[in-house]
Protein backbone atom coordinates (compact mmCIF):
# COMPACT_ATOMS: atom_id res chain seq x y z
CA UNK A 1 0.00 0.00 0.00
CA UNK A 2 3.03 2.57 0.81
CA UNK A 3 6.20 1.83 -0.38
CA UNK A 4 9.54 3.48 -0.05
CA UNK A 5 12.04 3.06 -2.37
CA UNK A 6 15.95 3.80 -1.48
CA UNK A 7 15.01 7.52 -0.46
CA UNK A 8 17.11 10.31 0.25
CA UNK A 9 16.56 13.78 1.70
CA UNK A 10 19.23 16.38 1.92
CA UNK A 11 17.86 19.23 4.01
CA UNK A 12 20.28 22.37 1.38
CA UNK A 13 23.22 24.16 3.41
CA UNK A 14 22.40 27.16 4.60
CA UNK A 15 25.02 30.12 5.26
CA UNK A 16 25.21 28.66 9.28
CA UNK A 17 24.42 24.93 8.82
CA UNK A 18 25.95 22.42 6.39
CA UNK A 19 23.50 20.65 4.89
CA UNK A 20 22.39 17.31 6.31
CA UNK A 21 21.34 14.00 5.56
CA UNK A 22 18.22 13.35 7.32
CA UNK A 23 17.24 9.94 5.16
CA UNK A 24 19.45 8.24 3.36
CA UNK A 25 18.74 5.06 1.30
CA UNK A 26 15.45 4.31 2.81
CA UNK A 27 12.97 1.64 1.72
CA UNK A 28 9.88 0.37 3.62
CA UNK A 29 7.04 -1.36 2.49
CA UNK A 30 4.09 -1.26 4.47
CA UNK A 31 1.45 -4.18 3.10
CA UNK A 32 -2.61 -3.10 3.05
CA UNK A 33 -4.27 -3.39 5.65
CA UNK A 34 -1.38 -3.59 7.63
CA UNK A 35 -0.77 -1.23 11.04
CA UNK A 36 2.70 -0.34 11.24
CA UNK A 37 4.07 1.92 13.83
CA UNK A 38 7.73 3.91 13.00
CA UNK A 39 9.94 4.58 15.76
CA UNK A 40 13.19 6.40 15.82
CA UNK A 41 15.17 8.71 18.56
CA UNK A 42 14.81 12.12 17.96
CA UNK A 43 16.49 13.84 14.96
CA UNK A 44 15.94 10.29 13.67
CA UNK A 45 14.49 11.75 10.13
CA UNK A 46 10.96 10.45 10.92
CA UNK A 47 9.43 13.83 11.15
CA UNK A 48 11.27 14.43 7.48
CA UNK A 49 9.85 11.04 6.67
CA UNK A 50 6.37 11.69 7.44
CA UNK A 51 6.46 15.45 5.90
CA UNK A 52 7.77 13.65 2.75
CA UNK A 53 5.19 10.91 2.78
CA UNK A 54 2.25 13.51 3.24
CA UNK A 55 3.41 15.29 0.46
CA UNK A 56 4.37 18.42 2.15
CA UNK A 57 8.05 17.97 1.00
CA UNK A 58 9.86 16.18 -2.30
CA UNK A 59 12.95 14.15 -1.33
CA UNK A 60 16.10 14.84 -2.91
CA UNK A 61 16.11 11.13 -4.38
CA UNK A 62 14.21 8.20 -4.37
CA UNK A 63 10.43 7.31 -5.29
CA UNK A 64 7.38 6.72 -2.93
CA UNK A 65 4.26 5.38 -4.47
CA UNK A 66 0.35 5.40 -2.22
CA UNK A 67 -2.12 2.80 -3.21
CA UNK A 68 -0.55 2.28 -6.45
CA UNK A 69 0.12 6.03 -7.27
CA UNK A 70 3.48 7.96 -7.39
CA UNK A 71 3.74 10.45 -4.81
CA UNK A 72 5.41 13.01 -6.86
CA UNK A 73 4.18 12.60 -9.81
CA UNK A 74 0.39 12.18 -8.72
CA UNK A 75 -0.31 14.55 -5.40
CA UNK A 76 -3.30 14.95 -5.93
CA UNK A 77 -4.26 11.46 -6.76
CA UNK A 78 -3.07 10.17 -2.82
CA UNK A 79 -4.62 13.01 -1.76
CA UNK A 80 -7.68 11.49 -2.28
CA UNK A 81 -7.13 8.06 -0.81
CA UNK A 82 -4.85 9.52 2.79
CA UNK A 83 -5.38 11.32 5.74
CA UNK A 84 -3.18 12.53 7.74
CA UNK A 85 -3.26 13.02 11.37
CA UNK A 86 -0.93 15.99 12.36
CA UNK A 87 1.67 16.32 15.60
CA UNK A 88 -0.03 19.84 16.44
CA UNK A 89 -3.62 19.39 15.43
CA UNK A 90 -4.92 20.36 12.16
CA UNK A 91 -8.53 22.26 13.75
CA UNK A 92 -8.94 25.63 13.92
CA UNK A 93 -9.41 26.96 17.73
CA UNK A 94 -11.61 29.63 17.47
CA UNK A 95 -14.00 27.73 15.78
CA UNK A 96 -16.56 25.24 16.86
CA UNK A 97 -16.14 21.53 16.64
CA UNK A 98 -19.39 21.03 14.25
CA UNK A 99 -17.91 24.43 12.02
CA UNK A 100 -14.32 22.65 11.93
CA UNK A 101 -15.63 18.96 10.73
CA UNK A 102 -17.83 21.08 8.66
CA UNK A 103 -14.82 22.36 6.67
CA UNK A 104 -13.12 18.89 6.68
CA UNK A 105 -16.65 17.50 4.89
CA UNK A 106 -16.15 20.80 2.41
CA UNK A 107 -12.76 19.75 1.90
CA UNK A 108 -13.11 15.90 0.93
CA UNK A 109 -16.53 16.51 -0.65
CA UNK A 110 -18.79 15.08 1.90
CA UNK A 111 -22.31 16.65 2.45
CA UNK A 112 -26.14 16.46 3.23
CA UNK A 113 -27.03 13.10 5.26
CA UNK A 114 -23.34 11.07 3.90
CA UNK A 115 -22.02 13.71 5.57
CA UNK A 116 -23.97 13.67 8.91
CA UNK A 117 -23.68 10.23 9.16
CA UNK A 118 -20.33 10.35 8.62
CA UNK A 119 -19.83 13.08 11.35
CA UNK A 120 -22.16 11.11 14.03
CA UNK A 121 -19.62 7.86 13.32
CA UNK A 122 -16.18 9.28 13.15
CA UNK A 123 -17.70 10.66 16.82
CA UNK A 124 -19.01 7.91 17.83
CA UNK A 125 -16.15 7.05 19.65
CA UNK A 126 -15.04 10.02 21.96
CA UNK A 127 -16.53 12.12 24.51
CA UNK A 128 -17.83 15.28 21.99
CA UNK A 129 -20.71 14.33 21.41
CA UNK A 130 -22.42 16.76 23.80
CA UNK A 131 -19.75 19.97 22.53
CA UNK A 132 -20.15 20.35 18.87
CA UNK A 133 -20.84 23.76 19.67
CA UNK A 134 -18.07 24.63 21.81
CA UNK A 135 -15.00 26.21 20.66
CA UNK A 136 -12.42 23.82 20.03
CA UNK A 137 -9.63 26.87 22.02
CA UNK A 138 -12.09 25.98 25.10
CA UNK A 139 -11.72 22.34 24.99
CA UNK A 140 -8.83 20.54 27.01
CA UNK A 141 -5.68 19.39 24.62
CA UNK A 142 -7.10 15.52 24.65
CA UNK A 143 -10.55 16.52 23.32
CA UNK A 144 -9.42 18.95 20.75
CA UNK A 145 -7.06 15.64 19.37
CA UNK A 146 -10.09 13.59 19.56
CA UNK A 147 -11.82 16.60 17.27
CA UNK A 148 -8.29 16.13 14.64
CA UNK A 149 -8.87 12.54 14.51
CA UNK A 150 -12.56 12.41 14.33
CA UNK A 151 -12.23 14.69 11.70
CA UNK A 152 -9.84 12.61 9.92
CA UNK A 153 -11.87 9.48 10.34
CA UNK A 154 -14.69 10.89 9.15
CA UNK A 155 -13.64 11.04 5.37
CA UNK A 156 -12.71 7.17 5.46
CA UNK A 157 -9.67 7.28 4.12
CA UNK A 158 -7.38 3.87 2.76
CA UNK A 159 -4.16 5.27 3.93
CA UNK A 160 -4.01 6.59 7.05
CA UNK A 161 -0.66 8.37 8.45
CA UNK A 162 -0.15 9.50 12.10
CA UNK A 163 2.74 11.77 13.62
CA UNK A 164 2.94 11.02 17.15
CA UNK A 165 -0.46 11.33 17.83
CA UNK A 166 -1.32 10.40 21.54
CA UNK A 167 1.36 13.23 22.50
CA UNK A 168 -0.92 15.36 25.34
CA UNK A 169 -3.60 12.62 25.98
CA UNK A 170 -4.04 11.08 29.33
CA UNK A 171 -3.27 7.21 29.83
CA UNK A 172 -7.37 7.00 29.73
CA UNK A 173 -7.64 8.65 26.71
CA UNK A 174 -5.26 7.54 24.97
CA UNK A 175 -6.10 4.25 25.32
CA UNK A 176 -10.09 5.15 24.05
CA UNK A 177 -7.94 6.17 21.42
CA UNK A 178 -6.04 3.33 19.99
CA UNK A 179 -8.67 1.52 20.61
CA UNK A 180 -10.99 3.16 18.15
CA UNK A 181 -8.00 3.12 15.98
CA UNK A 182 -7.17 -0.06 15.75
CA UNK A 183 -11.20 -1.21 15.37
CA UNK A 184 -11.70 0.87 12.90
CA UNK A 185 -8.42 0.10 11.32
CA UNK A 186 -9.62 -3.48 11.65
CA UNK A 187 -13.05 -3.12 9.82
CA UNK A 188 -12.10 -0.89 7.07
CA UNK A 189 -9.48 -2.55 6.56
CA UNK A 190 -7.12 0.95 6.76
CA UNK A 191 -3.26 0.67 6.40
CA UNK A 192 -1.84 2.67 8.92
CA UNK A 193 1.18 4.24 9.66
CA UNK A 194 2.09 5.77 13.05
CA UNK A 195 4.78 7.70 14.33
CA UNK A 196 5.13 7.06 18.19
CA UNK A 197 7.81 6.83 21.22
CA UNK A 198 5.43 5.54 23.02
CA UNK A 199 6.12 1.70 22.95
CA UNK A 200 3.11 0.27 25.25
CA UNK A 201 0.76 1.46 22.03
CA UNK A 202 3.54 -1.19 19.96
CA UNK A 203 2.43 -4.13 21.22
CA UNK A 204 -0.84 -4.92 19.29
CA UNK A 205 0.49 -3.79 15.92
CA UNK A 206 1.65 -5.99 12.98
CA UNK A 207 5.09 -3.81 12.31
CA UNK A 208 7.62 -1.67 14.07
CA UNK A 209 9.99 0.14 12.10
CA UNK A 210 12.81 1.39 14.32
CA UNK A 211 14.99 4.53 12.27
CA UNK A 212 18.15 5.66 13.54
CA UNK A 213 19.94 8.36 11.61
CA UNK A 214 18.08 8.45 8.40
CA UNK A 215 18.37 5.19 7.91
CA UNK A 216 15.48 1.78 8.98
CA UNK A 217 17.58 -0.49 11.44
CA UNK A 218 14.79 -2.65 12.21
CA UNK A 219 11.64 -3.57 10.83
CA UNK A 220 9.74 -6.49 11.77
CA UNK A 221 6.56 -7.58 14.23
CA UNK A 222 6.77 -7.04 17.91
CA UNK A 223 7.42 -10.15 19.02
CA UNK A 224 10.47 -11.00 16.32
CA UNK A 225 11.90 -7.59 17.36
CA UNK A 226 11.47 -8.48 21.06
CA UNK A 227 13.00 -11.87 20.33
CA UNK A 228 16.19 -10.00 19.19
CA UNK A 229 17.39 -9.50 23.02
CA UNK A 230 16.92 -12.81 23.98
CA UNK A 231 14.04 -13.78 26.18
CA UNK A 232 15.59 -12.17 29.69
CA UNK A 233 17.53 -9.92 30.82
CA UNK A 234 19.33 -8.53 34.20
CA UNK A 235 19.23 -5.13 34.60
CA UNK A 236 21.71 -3.11 37.36
CA UNK A 237 21.56 0.00 38.79
CA UNK A 238 24.87 0.87 40.56
CA UNK A 239 26.66 3.35 42.25
CA UNK A 240 29.18 4.27 39.74
CA UNK A 241 27.54 2.95 36.43
CA UNK A 242 30.59 2.39 34.38
CA UNK A 243 32.71 1.39 37.14
CA UNK A 244 30.38 -1.69 37.92
CA UNK A 245 30.21 -2.67 33.94
CA UNK A 246 34.24 -2.40 33.58
CA UNK A 247 34.41 -5.19 36.25
CA UNK A 248 31.86 -7.52 35.23
CA UNK A 249 33.43 -7.37 31.69
CA UNK A 250 36.94 -8.03 33.09
CA UNK A 251 35.91 -10.24 36.15
CA UNK A 252 33.36 -11.94 34.65
CA UNK A 253 33.84 -11.94 30.66
CA UNK A 254 29.93 -10.60 30.32
CA UNK A 255 29.25 -8.82 27.39
CA UNK A 256 27.73 -6.21 29.61
CA UNK A 257 26.26 -2.42 28.18
CA UNK A 258 25.89 0.92 29.92
CA UNK A 259 22.40 2.29 28.88
CA UNK A 260 21.73 5.63 30.22
CA UNK A 261 22.59 4.62 34.28
CA UNK A 262 21.68 1.04 34.23
CA UNK A 263 24.23 -1.70 33.73
CA UNK A 264 22.70 -4.30 31.18
CA UNK A 265 23.02 -7.97 30.13
CA UNK A 266 20.65 -8.72 27.33
CA UNK A 267 20.33 -11.92 25.80
CA UNK A 268 20.76 -14.28 28.50
CA UNK A 269 18.98 -17.72 28.08
CA UNK A 270 16.11 -18.13 30.13
CA UNK A 271 16.87 -20.25 33.53
CA UNK A 272 20.28 -18.40 33.08
CA UNK A 273 19.22 -15.40 34.52
CA UNK A 274 18.60 -16.31 38.12
CA UNK A 275 22.47 -17.97 38.58
CA UNK A 276 23.81 -14.97 37.07
CA UNK A 277 21.82 -12.54 39.46
CA UNK A 278 23.23 -14.46 42.89
CA UNK A 279 26.51 -14.13 41.04
CA UNK A 280 26.76 -10.72 40.45
CA UNK A 281 25.21 -9.96 44.15
CA UNK A 282 27.68 -11.77 45.60
CA UNK A 283 30.78 -10.47 44.46
CA UNK A 284 29.58 -6.55 44.41
CA UNK A 285 26.83 -6.06 46.55
CA UNK A 286 27.95 -3.09 47.86
CA UNK A 287 28.18 -1.46 44.41
CA UNK A 288 24.31 -2.36 43.66
CA UNK A 289 21.81 -0.60 44.11
CA UNK A 290 19.04 -2.85 42.34
CA UNK A 291 18.91 -5.89 40.25
CA UNK A 292 16.45 -7.07 38.55
CA UNK A 293 15.37 -9.62 35.84
CA UNK A 294 13.35 -8.12 33.20
CA UNK A 295 11.28 -9.62 30.62
CA UNK A 296 12.04 -7.36 27.52
CA UNK A 297 9.53 -4.79 26.05
CA UNK A 298 9.53 -2.98 23.06
CA UNK A 299 11.06 -0.21 24.43
CA UNK A 300 14.11 -2.53 25.55
CA UNK A 301 14.53 -3.49 21.95
CA UNK A 302 14.30 0.01 20.94
CA UNK A 303 17.49 1.28 23.45
CA UNK A 304 18.90 -2.13 22.44
CA UNK A 305 18.89 -1.12 18.74
CA UNK A 306 19.24 2.57 18.94
CA UNK A 307 21.67 2.97 21.40
CA UNK A 308 25.02 0.78 20.03
CA UNK A 309 27.59 2.85 18.07
CA UNK A 310 27.39 0.75 15.26
CA UNK A 311 29.33 1.08 12.54
CA UNK A 312 27.87 1.06 8.61
CA UNK A 313 28.96 -2.40 7.77
CA UNK A 314 27.05 -3.91 11.04
CA UNK A 315 23.96 -1.97 10.05
CA UNK A 316 23.78 -5.12 7.09
CA UNK A 317 23.85 -7.61 10.00
CA UNK A 318 21.02 -6.13 11.84
CA UNK A 319 18.52 -5.92 9.02
CA UNK A 320 18.87 -9.40 7.79
CA UNK A 321 18.32 -10.82 11.76
CA UNK A 322 15.14 -9.14 11.88
CA UNK A 323 14.31 -10.70 8.21
CA UNK A 324 14.00 -7.09 6.55
CA UNK B 1 -15.18 23.15 -11.02
CA UNK B 2 -17.88 22.99 -8.91
CA UNK B 3 -15.46 21.30 -6.22
CA UNK B 4 -13.54 24.59 -6.30
CA UNK B 5 -16.12 26.72 -5.75
CA UNK B 6 -17.75 24.51 -2.50
CA UNK B 7 -13.86 24.82 -1.07
CA UNK B 8 -12.95 28.25 -1.55
CA UNK B 9 -16.41 29.28 -0.48
CA UNK B 10 -15.98 27.26 2.58
CA UNK B 11 -12.45 28.39 3.59
CA UNK B 12 -13.93 31.96 3.04
CA UNK B 13 -16.56 31.48 5.27
CA UNK B 14 -13.93 30.14 8.02
CA UNK B 15 -12.03 33.67 7.40
CA UNK B 16 -15.27 35.79 7.60
CA UNK B 17 -15.96 33.74 11.10
CA UNK B 18 -13.05 34.15 12.64
CA UNK B 19 -12.65 37.67 11.76
CA UNK B 20 -16.27 38.66 13.27
CA UNK B 21 -15.65 36.45 16.15
CA UNK B 22 -12.46 38.88 16.87
CA UNK B 23 -14.38 42.05 17.61
CA UNK B 24 -10.66 43.58 18.47
CA UNK B 25 -9.80 43.15 14.63
CA UNK B 26 -13.08 44.38 13.54
CA UNK B 27 -12.72 48.02 15.83
CA UNK B 28 -9.24 48.01 14.87
CA UNK B 29 -9.16 48.26 10.70
CA UNK B 30 -12.38 50.12 10.80
CA UNK B 31 -11.02 52.94 13.64
CA UNK B 32 -7.71 53.58 12.10
CA UNK B 33 -8.21 54.72 8.85
CA UNK B 34 -11.06 56.68 10.34
CA UNK B 35 -8.80 58.50 12.96
CA UNK B 36 -6.44 58.96 9.75
CA UNK B 37 -8.98 60.72 7.84
CA UNK B 38 -10.57 62.48 10.25
CA UNK B 39 -7.31 64.22 11.53
CA UNK B 40 -5.56 64.56 8.69
CA UNK B 41 -8.64 66.13 6.80
CA UNK B 42 -8.38 68.63 9.52
CA UNK B 43 -5.19 69.50 9.61
CA UNK B 44 -4.68 69.84 5.62
CA UNK B 45 -8.48 71.57 5.13
CA UNK B 46 -7.05 74.72 5.75
CA UNK B 47 -3.81 74.50 3.23
CA UNK B 48 -5.19 72.43 0.89
CA UNK B 49 -5.18 74.08 -2.25
CA UNK B 50 -4.29 72.19 -5.54
CA UNK B 51 -4.91 74.01 -8.96
CA UNK B 52 -7.87 73.00 -10.69
CA UNK B 53 -9.94 71.18 -7.46
CA UNK B 54 -11.12 74.78 -6.02
CA UNK B 55 -14.24 73.12 -4.93
CA UNK B 56 -12.81 70.46 -3.42
CA UNK B 57 -12.01 70.00 0.36
CA UNK B 58 -9.47 67.80 1.66
CA UNK B 59 -11.89 65.46 3.55
CA UNK B 60 -13.07 64.78 0.20
CA UNK B 61 -10.26 64.38 -1.51
CA UNK B 62 -8.79 62.20 0.64
CA UNK B 63 -12.01 59.88 1.39
CA UNK B 64 -11.48 57.41 -1.37
CA UNK B 65 -7.87 57.70 -0.55
CA UNK B 66 -8.88 56.22 3.59
CA UNK B 67 -11.19 53.90 1.21
CA UNK B 68 -8.53 52.49 -0.69
CA UNK B 69 -6.03 52.17 2.91
CA UNK B 70 -9.10 50.85 4.41
CA UNK B 71 -8.66 47.80 1.79
CA UNK B 72 -5.43 47.82 2.01
CA UNK B 73 -4.98 47.09 5.76
CA UNK B 74 -8.10 45.25 5.72
CA UNK B 75 -6.91 42.48 3.40
CA UNK B 76 -3.34 42.55 3.59
CA UNK B 77 -3.85 42.30 7.22
CA UNK B 78 -6.56 39.39 6.77
CA UNK B 79 -4.01 37.45 4.24
CA UNK B 80 -1.13 37.64 6.94
CA UNK B 81 -3.28 35.19 9.27
CA UNK B 82 -1.93 32.21 6.82
CA UNK B 83 1.23 32.80 8.98
CA UNK B 84 -0.83 31.54 12.01
CA UNK B 85 -3.03 29.19 9.98
CA UNK B 86 0.49 27.45 9.21
CA UNK B 87 1.82 28.34 13.09
CA UNK B 88 -1.65 27.06 14.58
CA UNK B 89 -1.58 23.80 12.32
CA UNK B 90 -4.89 24.52 10.54
CA UNK B 91 -3.20 24.84 7.01
CA UNK B 92 -1.08 21.46 6.58
CA UNK B 93 -4.56 20.03 7.09
CA UNK B 94 -5.86 21.94 3.63
CA UNK B 95 -2.86 21.17 2.34
CA UNK B 96 -2.97 17.60 2.59
CA UNK B 97 -6.68 17.63 0.93
CA UNK B 98 -7.56 16.39 -2.06
CA UNK B 99 -8.61 20.00 -3.13
CA UNK B 100 -6.94 22.22 -6.16
CA UNK B 101 -4.24 24.77 -4.98
CA UNK B 102 -6.07 27.41 -6.09
CA UNK B 103 -9.06 26.38 -4.07
CA UNK B 104 -6.85 27.30 -1.30
CA UNK B 105 -6.00 30.16 -1.89
CA UNK B 106 -9.62 31.67 -3.74
CA UNK B 107 -10.10 30.84 0.08
CA UNK B 108 -8.28 32.92 1.72
CA UNK B 109 -8.20 35.70 -1.02
CA UNK B 110 -11.95 36.01 -1.07
CA UNK B 111 -12.46 35.76 2.81
CA UNK B 112 -9.97 38.75 3.21
CA UNK B 113 -11.36 40.56 0.41
CA UNK B 114 -15.19 40.15 2.28
CA UNK B 115 -13.76 41.59 5.57
CA UNK B 116 -12.24 44.40 3.75
CA UNK B 117 -15.17 45.11 2.00
CA UNK B 118 -17.48 45.11 4.98
CA UNK B 119 -15.21 47.66 6.63
CA UNK B 120 -15.24 49.71 3.72
CA UNK B 121 -19.08 49.85 3.31
CA UNK B 122 -19.78 50.78 6.96
CA UNK B 123 -17.12 53.98 6.23
CA UNK B 124 -19.35 54.46 2.77
CA UNK B 125 -22.22 55.83 4.96
CA UNK B 126 -19.94 59.07 5.31
CA UNK B 127 -20.58 60.03 1.48
CA UNK B 128 -23.40 61.98 1.77
CA UNK B 129 -22.43 64.01 4.63
CA UNK B 130 -19.64 65.03 2.39
CA UNK B 131 -22.12 66.03 -0.28
CA UNK B 132 -20.87 62.55 -2.69
CA UNK B 133 -24.46 60.49 -4.08
CA UNK B 134 -23.88 57.99 -5.53
CA UNK B 135 -26.26 56.57 -7.82
CA UNK B 136 -26.78 52.77 -8.41
CA UNK B 137 -24.57 52.36 -11.71
CA UNK B 138 -21.53 54.29 -9.64
CA UNK B 139 -22.13 51.86 -6.99
CA UNK B 140 -21.98 49.00 -8.47
CA UNK B 141 -18.79 50.07 -10.49
CA UNK B 142 -17.83 51.39 -6.91
CA UNK B 143 -18.48 47.69 -5.56
CA UNK B 144 -16.47 46.26 -8.29
CA UNK B 145 -13.61 48.38 -7.55
CA UNK B 146 -13.47 47.39 -3.85
CA UNK B 147 -13.96 43.81 -5.04
CA UNK B 148 -11.12 43.93 -7.51
CA UNK B 149 -8.70 46.04 -5.37
CA UNK B 150 -9.28 43.53 -2.40
CA UNK B 151 -8.24 40.82 -4.65
CA UNK B 152 -5.11 42.18 -5.90
CA UNK B 153 -4.13 43.15 -2.12
CA UNK B 154 -5.35 39.99 -0.65
CA UNK B 155 -3.42 37.84 -3.06
CA UNK B 156 -0.64 40.24 -2.91
CA UNK B 157 -0.47 39.62 1.10
CA UNK B 158 -1.06 36.20 0.31
CA UNK B 159 2.22 35.89 -1.64
CA UNK B 160 4.36 37.96 0.80
CA UNK B 161 2.98 35.95 3.69
CA UNK B 162 3.75 32.56 2.50
CA UNK B 163 7.60 32.36 2.81
CA UNK B 164 7.56 34.43 5.97
CA UNK B 165 8.66 32.11 8.83
CA UNK B 166 6.72 35.45 11.08
CA UNK B 167 4.62 37.95 11.41
CA UNK B 168 6.59 40.60 12.45
CA UNK B 169 8.68 40.23 9.06
CA UNK B 170 5.83 40.82 7.41
CA UNK B 171 5.15 44.10 9.39
CA UNK B 172 8.36 45.30 8.14
CA UNK B 173 7.16 44.50 4.54
CA UNK B 174 4.44 46.11 5.44
CA UNK B 175 5.87 49.78 6.26
CA UNK B 176 8.45 49.98 4.29
CA UNK B 177 6.81 48.57 0.68
CA UNK B 178 2.98 49.10 1.06
CA UNK B 179 2.42 52.14 2.91
CA UNK B 180 4.99 54.07 0.55
CA UNK B 181 2.95 52.55 -2.50
CA UNK B 182 -0.09 54.01 -0.98
CA UNK B 183 1.37 56.96 -0.22
CA UNK B 184 2.34 57.27 -3.84
CA UNK B 185 -0.96 56.44 -5.38
CA UNK B 186 -2.52 59.88 -5.04
CA UNK B 187 -4.63 59.04 -2.13
CA UNK B 188 -2.96 61.17 0.26
CA UNK B 189 -1.87 64.27 -2.07
CA UNK B 190 -2.73 64.91 -6.00
CA UNK B 191 -0.02 64.20 -8.28
CA UNK B 192 -0.23 66.45 -10.63
CA UNK B 193 2.30 68.32 -9.46
CA UNK B 194 5.14 66.24 -8.65
CA UNK B 195 8.28 65.66 -10.54
CA UNK B 196 8.25 63.31 -14.06
CA UNK B 197 10.29 61.04 -12.07
CA UNK B 198 7.50 60.19 -9.83
CA UNK B 199 4.67 60.64 -12.61
CA UNK B 200 6.99 56.87 -13.98
CA UNK B 201 6.31 55.94 -9.93
CA UNK B 202 2.27 56.59 -9.94
CA UNK B 203 2.10 54.89 -13.21
CA UNK B 204 3.73 52.12 -12.68
CA UNK B 205 2.20 51.53 -8.86
CA UNK B 206 -0.71 49.05 -9.25
CA UNK B 207 -2.38 51.22 -5.82
CA UNK B 208 -2.74 54.25 -7.97
CA UNK B 209 -4.80 52.38 -10.39
CA UNK B 210 -6.87 50.82 -7.93
CA UNK B 211 -7.23 54.51 -6.74
CA UNK B 212 -8.97 55.89 -9.79
CA UNK B 213 -11.33 52.68 -10.07
CA UNK B 214 -12.62 53.88 -6.72
CA UNK B 215 -12.26 57.53 -6.74
CA UNK B 216 -14.23 57.89 -10.35
CA UNK B 217 -17.29 56.32 -9.47
CA UNK B 218 -18.01 59.05 -7.14
CA UNK B 219 -17.95 61.54 -9.51
CA UNK B 220 -19.05 60.10 -13.10
CA UNK B 221 -21.80 57.19 -14.04
CA UNK B 222 -21.20 53.71 -15.47
CA UNK B 223 -21.83 55.32 -18.75
CA UNK B 224 -19.18 57.74 -18.82
CA UNK B 225 -16.51 55.66 -16.55
CA UNK B 226 -17.04 52.75 -19.68
CA UNK B 227 -16.16 54.88 -21.95
CA UNK B 228 -13.08 56.55 -20.73
CA UNK B 229 -9.72 55.47 -21.88
CA UNK B 230 -8.19 56.11 -18.54
CA UNK B 231 -10.68 54.30 -16.52
CA UNK B 232 -10.30 51.26 -18.33
CA UNK B 233 -6.86 51.65 -18.73
CA UNK B 234 -7.19 51.61 -14.46
CA UNK B 235 -9.31 48.73 -14.33
CA UNK B 236 -7.18 46.83 -16.79
CA UNK B 237 -3.98 47.10 -15.10
CA UNK B 238 -6.02 46.50 -11.64
CA UNK B 239 -7.56 42.84 -12.86
CA UNK B 240 -4.03 42.25 -14.37
CA UNK B 241 -2.55 43.05 -11.08
CA UNK B 242 -4.95 40.38 -9.44
CA UNK B 243 -5.08 37.81 -11.82
CA UNK B 244 -1.10 37.72 -11.34
CA UNK B 245 -0.98 37.53 -7.89
CA UNK B 246 -3.58 35.08 -7.69
CA UNK B 247 -1.74 33.33 -10.11
CA UNK B 248 1.83 33.61 -8.07
CA UNK B 249 0.08 32.52 -5.08
CA UNK B 250 -0.87 29.18 -6.45
CA UNK B 251 2.33 28.74 -8.07
CA UNK B 252 4.00 29.53 -4.66
CA UNK B 253 1.35 27.29 -2.86
CA UNK B 254 2.48 24.14 -5.23
CA UNK B 255 5.91 24.40 -4.65
CA UNK B 256 7.35 21.62 -2.04
CA UNK B 257 10.03 21.98 -0.12
CA UNK B 258 12.67 19.71 -2.08
CA UNK B 259 15.38 18.01 -0.70
CA UNK B 260 19.10 18.77 -2.75
CA UNK B 261 21.14 16.11 -4.41
CA UNK B 262 23.96 14.24 -2.87
CA UNK B 263 27.05 16.14 -3.75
Amino acid sequence: MITIDSLTHIYPATRKVAARTAISALTLAVKEGEFVILSGPNGSGKSTLFRILCGLALPSSGRVTVAGFDLFAQPAKVREVMGVVFQSPAVDKHLSVAENLAIHGDLYGLSGPEFRARRDEALSWTDLADRLDQQVATLSGGLARQVELAKVLMTNPKVLLLDEPTTGLDPVSRRNFLDALHRLQKARGMTVLMTSHVFAEADDVDRVAIMREGQLLAYDSPQALKALIGTEMVVIQAKDTEGLAARLRADMGLAVRCIGDEVRLEETENGDSLPLLEKILDRYRPDVLSISIKQPGLDDVFVHVTSRAVPDHALAIDLKRTGT
Amino acid sequence: MSALVRVSFSLAKREFTRFIRQPQRVIGTVAQPLLFWLFLGAGFAGSFRPAGMEGVSYLEYFYPGVMLMMMLFASIFSSITIIEDRDAGFLQGVLVAPVSRLAIVLGKVLGCTSIAMVQTLIFTVAAPFLGLHLGFGSLVMLLMGFVLTGIGFSALGFLLAWGMKSTSAFHAVMMVFLMPLWMLSGALFPLGNVPVAMKFVMLANPVSHALIIIRAPFYYGPDVLLADPHYLASLAVTVVWAVACLGLSMARVNKREKGVAAA
